[in-house]
């Protein structure tokens, strides 16, 4: 059974009275449930408005063409209120950003914990759940740190047992190893990927780094806001040609 | 404990806008303790005159004065149940009785020519007068008490004569805690004393009456009672305790309203802080918003972080503005109490009410800015540099 399944998917912002940017012309997706997969193209190709979209932070355009369809877990997410949505987002869905996007003041365990309080979980059993994501990301040693105390690579592991702790069906990942140097980012892709296959996560993950994109099960590479490729990792070098 | 820290983000802005609150709630809470004091003294002169009728000189050290002899004629009157003849004296020989307090003064009169019918005071030690008691015997009221630091068995000095105090009354809070009871001649011995040389010769020390307390019968028309006094005793003001109410209390309430009034003007520049604060808070955090809000926080959680962060700054103000209304009533009383002037009374309520006032204002004043931040797109917001 398809975990996504969307088609004819359209977003164009109005930057000002005159200008506007048509980021995604029709895309149509499906992602399995439990696959892996990359959405890779050139600055500009829409490939994150198709995350935001796809991750319920934006709405599909439904004027002008055909009706978008977008369903995710079997549930029509065309037609939910921003507070169904959320709720969406808060228990079925991990974030994993660029710029790993921790709130500053609490402490990393704190972080993490307050994912689960969004989801619905007690304070109390969301600080359990909290130490228990940051060890499956290796870093219970540093639940008491801010994030100012932490390395990037280390900021983004705790990003991701903030994704990991409400145990999503989708985790969602933009341009995640994107600020880290080369050990940093194999190391936190190696997490991503070891989630996946231990726990079954769904996980798509945009990006322009080709070894990113090796790593994962399917590529979908776009371009000017249409997909123009959808293949299956079969090698690397597939991927990197 | 997480949001002390998000406040502690902020120190210096987060301080002064603390500090503005406080300085709010601090003169609320003064003026407000100053209002109580008055309030409870009008209101205990309203129960002390109540039913009564005062009748005083029409024309202070006039030419015809009111005499004792006017008690009989008041007595005589249809629906007059007691006449108390009364006289003043200034507690200063000089004629000066304090200042702004309440006025000292020694009070004449004649232990139960009320006949039972007067505001009862509550002794805190020693007795009451009787009509036995001659000489310089006095019962303190409570301010005098307190000032002059006597109970019962002490002495006092009056115009220059040691009083042999035989009891204290406990706090009314209104004019008798600053009475000092007397019998009924020494008063008139007193008053007499006062008076010019070549005046005083021509005035019979026993027939000095300066106020009376008349008790109308059960069931009578004070007001109308007063009328008949004025038409009988020459040169004589009746009031009766309705009246007493409409020329006190008009201009109290007045008064009331002034004073609150510049107190709840500078809570609301406390309150408009607030909102400037939790609006450079909001823009500063936008993109941890944005964090929130992608992550799964809705919107009515976002704004309820805010608007607890912001009624947490009120409260933290409010708290502040009380602790130091009330060092500055206790010290306000502290000097005042020397000179039997205890301007603030400083309640339960007022305290609470305060720190609630403070802790809504700042929560108000978080809405608008908080309901801003919930609405941000989290796309935008966790792009906002």
């Amino acid at each position: 059974m398809n975990l996504i399944e969307a088609t004819d998917l359209r977003k164009t912002y109005r930057l000002s009275r005159r200008t506007t940017v048509e980021a995604l012309l029709g895309v149509d997706v499906s992602i399995k449930a439990g696959e892996m997969v990359a959405i890779m193209g050139p600055s500009g190709s829409g490939k994150s408005t198709l995350m935001h979209l796809l991750g319920l932070l934006h709405s599909p355009d439904t004027d002008d063409g055909p009706k978008p369809t977008l369903w995710i877990d079997g549930v029509d997410a065309t037609t939910l209120s921003d507070r169904d949505r959320t709720q969406i987002r808060a228990r079925s869905m991990g974030f994993v950003f660029q710029s790993f996007n921790l709130v500053p003041t609490p402490a990393a365990a704190e972080n993490v914990a307050l994912a689960a309080e969004y989801a619905g979980t007690s304070r109390g059993a969301a600080r359990t759940a909290a130490r228990e994501a940051l060890a499956s990301v290796g870093l219970a040693d540093r639940a008491g740190h801010r994030p100012m105390e932490l390395s990037g690579g280390e900021q983004q592991r705790v990003a991701i047992a903030r994704a990991l702790v409400n145990d999503p069906k989708l985790i969602l990942g933009d341009e995640p190893t994107g600020n880290l140097d080369s050990a940093r980012a194999v190391d936190v892709l190696g997490v991503l990927r070891r989630i996946n296959r231990e726990r079954g996560h769904t996980v798509l993950l945009v990006t322009h780094d080709a070894e990113v994109g090796a790593a994962c099960d399917r590529v979908i590479r776009m371009r000017d806001g249409r997909v123009i490729a959808d293949e299956r990792v079969t090698d690397m070098t597939a991927v990197a040609a | 404990m997480r949001l002390l820290r998000e406040l502690s983000r902020r120190k210096l802005r987060t301080t002064l806008t603390i500090l503005g609150i406080t300085i709010g709630i601090w003169a609320l809470v003064v003026f407000s303790s100053l209002a109580n004091k008055i309030n409870s003294f009008i209101s205990t002169g309203g129960d002390l005159y109540a039913g009564k009728i005062i009748v005083t000189d029409g024309e202070p050290f006039g030419t015809s004065p009111i005499t004792l002899s006017a008690a009989d004629d008041i007595a005589r009157l249809a629906g007059v149940a007691a006449v108390d003849p009364q006289v003043l004296v200034p507690w200063e020989a000089d004629g000066t009785g304090g200042g702004f307090g309440i006025q000292k003064l020694v009070v004449g009169s004649v232990p139960g020519a009320d006949k039972g019918l007067g505001y009862q005071l509550e002794l805190a030690t020693g007795r009451a007068l009787t009509a036995q008691d001659t000489g310089d015997v006095v019962v303190l009221g409570s301010d005098l008490a307190r000032e002059f630091g006597v109970v019962a068995g002490g002495t006092v000095q009056i115009h220059g004569r040691a009083f042999q105090v035989i009891g204290t009354y406990l706090p009314t809070l209104a004019a008798p805690d600053a009475d000092a009871k007397v019998p009924l001649a020494t008063a008139q011995e007193m008053y007499r004393a006062l008076l010019p040389p070549l005046f005083a010769d021509a005035v019979v020390a026993a027939d000095i009456a300066n106020q009376f307390i008349v008790y109308p019968e059960e069931g009578q028309d004070a007001d109308a009672i007063a009328l008949t006094i004025e038409a009988t005793v020459a040169n004589s003001v009746a009031l009766s305790g309705a009246q007493f109410d409409e020329v006190i209390g008009g201009p109290t309430l007045i008064f009331n309203a002034i004073i609150v009034g510049v107190a709840l003007i500078s809570l609301v520049v406390g309150g408009l802080s607030v909102i400037n604060t939790m609006a450079m808070s909001v823009t500063e955090r936008t993109r941890e918003i944005g964090i929130k809000r992608a992550i799964g926080g809705s919107r009515r959680r976002i704004v309820r972080e805010l608007v607890t962060e912001a009624g947490l700054i009120g409260l933290i103000g409010g708290l502040l503005g009380v602790a130091l209304g009330a060092v500055v009533v206790v010290l306000a009383n502290d000097l005042g109490r020397s000179s039997g002037t205890v301007l603030f009374d400083l309640t339960p309520g007022t305290a609470l009410f305060a720190i609630a006032f403070g802790t809504i204002l700042g929560m108000i004043a978080g809405i608008v800015p908080a309901w801003g931040a919930a609405r941000l797109d989290p796309v935008a917001a966790l792009r906002y540099e």
